[in-house]
């Protein structure tokens, strides 16, 4: 076999490789923004009809440019239902969030730290609270608030939001506490810190990421919630979104005004989910996966 | 000297005694309202909802109840349309998974596999945004843009392609619906297999790149396989998600035209607050959570944890 030969063969080959290289890169890159004009313009349409002038909301073929006004956020936050509403959601879901913390964070600590009997099944047991699905659930709930009158009140509410998110942030924190390793706990014993001290002192601080993040992801799945406050509020602890669907319902459907709610709703949401963004990932796989 | 007599010691010994109390058992009071919290979020409605659906009317007097055996079932299931919406939820619940799945791993092995970190981290910031999207946004969206009058989606196919435009909204519900809730939550598998490939060693990959396999069999025999807890973790969170497909159907569609899109959480909803039929509601309930839970457990003792914790 000659030299020559063989060489020319490789570079040929690597040549080869080259080109095919350039073009994977070129495919790859055309699939991902192809999926990101997927992701981009539905968005982009909504933001661009809350933010045109009424008449040009809705004509065909689309004014592509126009002068963009807050004609429909003015008489959305005019409206004093949009601001109940949105005060509501606000206070209802950053409350129910305090609370399944100081529920489940505890409780995850100990799953994760003590030999609980039957540990897998508690496990299980908690996160089928998520395999009901809520319509089957908030049948009870109810008629149940109803003769507490808890009906319509905004500590209904937070309780169903914490019975959303409950099972998420165990599952979440456990994993959490499992990655804390369990000797910087024992050395603050050893300095004469009680048990609940050094959970306090040592092992929250260290969860602190886990914790954020969680809070986070809890505050978005109650943000979102639509079912529990169509049937169990009716004026005084009405959510966003509650108020967003009654948009809908209504016979004819002020278009501009609708685009510019469901904006109002999509932003902080966007704001959140970009700030914890590094964490989703390990809170949303329940630990399975650590770190990137 | 005198010695300290009981009045002193009393109130310091008791505050200690507490404080025993709450250190001595301190996994019982971080337990405790947890558990309480999941019995009344998940015994209390399960056995509220076999009541109700045993008998004719609620009363306050649970035990006074007019108790009907499996009347409402039968409602249910010959005049409650419940077979249908079990068949639609099925046909959703299966088709928005395999497409979230196989779409969320494609993207995450695409954008993993791009050179330049700040390219990598665009997308991946990017690609999360639709789970911001509520599902009464997103049914909003949906309106506003495959309306046949005012719709950009439409308007494109019908001035841009040869093709008329379906009626996306009466004609192909179902699809439209699996494909919002595509659109929709895809995000959540791509950011869980992204780590997870993020994850796979370096080393495992390298070896099998000297050995020369093609790309998609260090994917079928390497890649995958070491994925398999995060594959499965994925897919099982999303499952139980999307039997509480609520909002976007409600909002969209309102489980129509006709029952087309009528999800069993549309139908109990109708059955409750439309038809006032509580105790039919009810019993599709039961049969719903039954099957749901029983699934759930089904799978999660078949593939089992190993690898998931521990």
């Amino acid at each position: 076999m000659a030299t020559t030969d063989g060489d020319s063969a490789t570079a040929s080959q690597r040549l080869d490789k080259d080109t095919r290289e350039k073009l994977v890169t070129v495919v790859r890159h055309t699939i991902l923004l192809t999926w990101s004009f997927i992701v981009l313009f539905p968005l982009y349409w909504l933001a661009s009809m809350s933010l045109k002038p009424p008449g040009q909301a809705n004509s065909l073929p689309p004014d592509w440019i126009f002068l963009p006004t807050v004609y429909n956020y003015i008489q959305l936050f005019q409206d004093s239902g949009f601001v109940a509403a949105f005060a509501n959601s606000l206070v209802m879901v950053s409350a129910s969030v305090v609370l399944v913390l100081l529920i489940g964070v505890p409780a995850a600590y100990v799953l994760s730290r003590y030999d609980i009997p039957m540990e897998r099944d508690v496990l299980v047991w908690i996160l089928s609270s998520r395999m009901l699905p809520p319509i089957a659930v908030v049948l009870p709930f109810f008629i149940i608030f109803r003769e507490l009158n808890l009906f319509d009140t905004r500590v209904g509410m937070v309780l169903m939001y914490v019975s959303i998110n409950l099972s998420l942030v165990v599952w979440v924190m456990k994993a959490f506490f499992d990655g804390i390793p369990e000797t910087l706990e024992e050395a603050a014993r050893v300095d004469g810190a009680t048990q609940f001290q050094g959970f306090r002192k040592v092992v929250l601080p260290a969860a602190k990421p886990g914790i954020f993040s969680v809070a986070i992801i809890s505050f978005i799945f109650a943000w979102i919630e639509l079912l529990f406050g169509l049937v169990l509020t009716s004026f005084e602890a009405v959510p966003v979104t509650l108020f967003v669907y009654s948009f809908i319902g209504s016979r004819s459907i002020e278009w501009g005004m609708l685009a510019a709610a469901s904006t109002a709703m999509i932003v902080p949401v966007v704001i959140f989910l970009i700030a914890v963004n590094k964490y989703l990932a390990a809170g949303l796989s329940f630990g399975v996966v650590i770190k990137e | 000297m005198s010695t300290p007599t009981q009045t002193e010691t009393t109130p310091q010994s008791t505050f200690a005694r507490l404080r025993d109390l709450w250190n001595d058992y301190l996994p019982y009071w971080f337990m405790a309202p947890m558990v309480a919290v999941m019995v009344m979020i998940t015994f209390f409605p399960g056995a509220y909802d076999l009541y109700l659906s045993l008998v004719a009317e609620p009363t306050l007097d649970v035990f006074a109840a007019d108790f009907v055996g499996l009347r409402n079932f039968e409602t249910a299931f010959t005049r409650g349309g419940a077979i249908h919406s079990f068949i639609i939820t099925i046909t959703v619940v299966v088709s928005a998974l395999l497409l979230e799945t196989v779409l969320g791993f494609v993207l995450a092995a695409l954008v993993a596999g791009v050179g330049s970190d700040r390219a990598k981290s665009f997308y991946r910031v990017l690609f999360i945004i639709p789970m911001a999207v509520a599902p009464v946004s997103l049914a909003t969206i949906g309106r506003i843009m495959l309306n046949s009058e005012i719709g950009i989606i439409p308007y494109v196919i019908n001035t841009g392609t040869p093709f008329a435009a379906p009626s996306f909204l009466s004609d192909v519900p179902l699809l439209t619906v699996i494909l919002l809730d595509a659109w929709n939550w895809t995000p959540f598998m791509f950011i869980i297999f992204y780590a997870g490939l993020s994850s796979v060693p370096k080393t495992l990959i390298e070896a099998s790149r000297v050995d020369g396999a093609p790309m998609w069999r260090r994917y079928v025999h390497v890649i995958i396989p070491y994925m398999k807890p995060v594959v499965f973790v994925a897919t099982l969170i999303r499952l139980i998600d999307l039997f509480r497909t609520f909002g976007v159907v409600y909002g969209l569609t309102g489980g129509g035209p006709g029952t087309a899109t009528q999800l069993v959480s549309i139908n109990i909803y109708e059955q409750m607050f439309i038809n006032n039929q509580i105790t039919v509601a009810a019993a599709i309930a039961i049969v719903y959570l039954v099957l749901v839970v029983a699934l759930c457990n089904v799978i999660i003792a078949k593939v089992g944890f190993e690898g998931v914790w521990d």
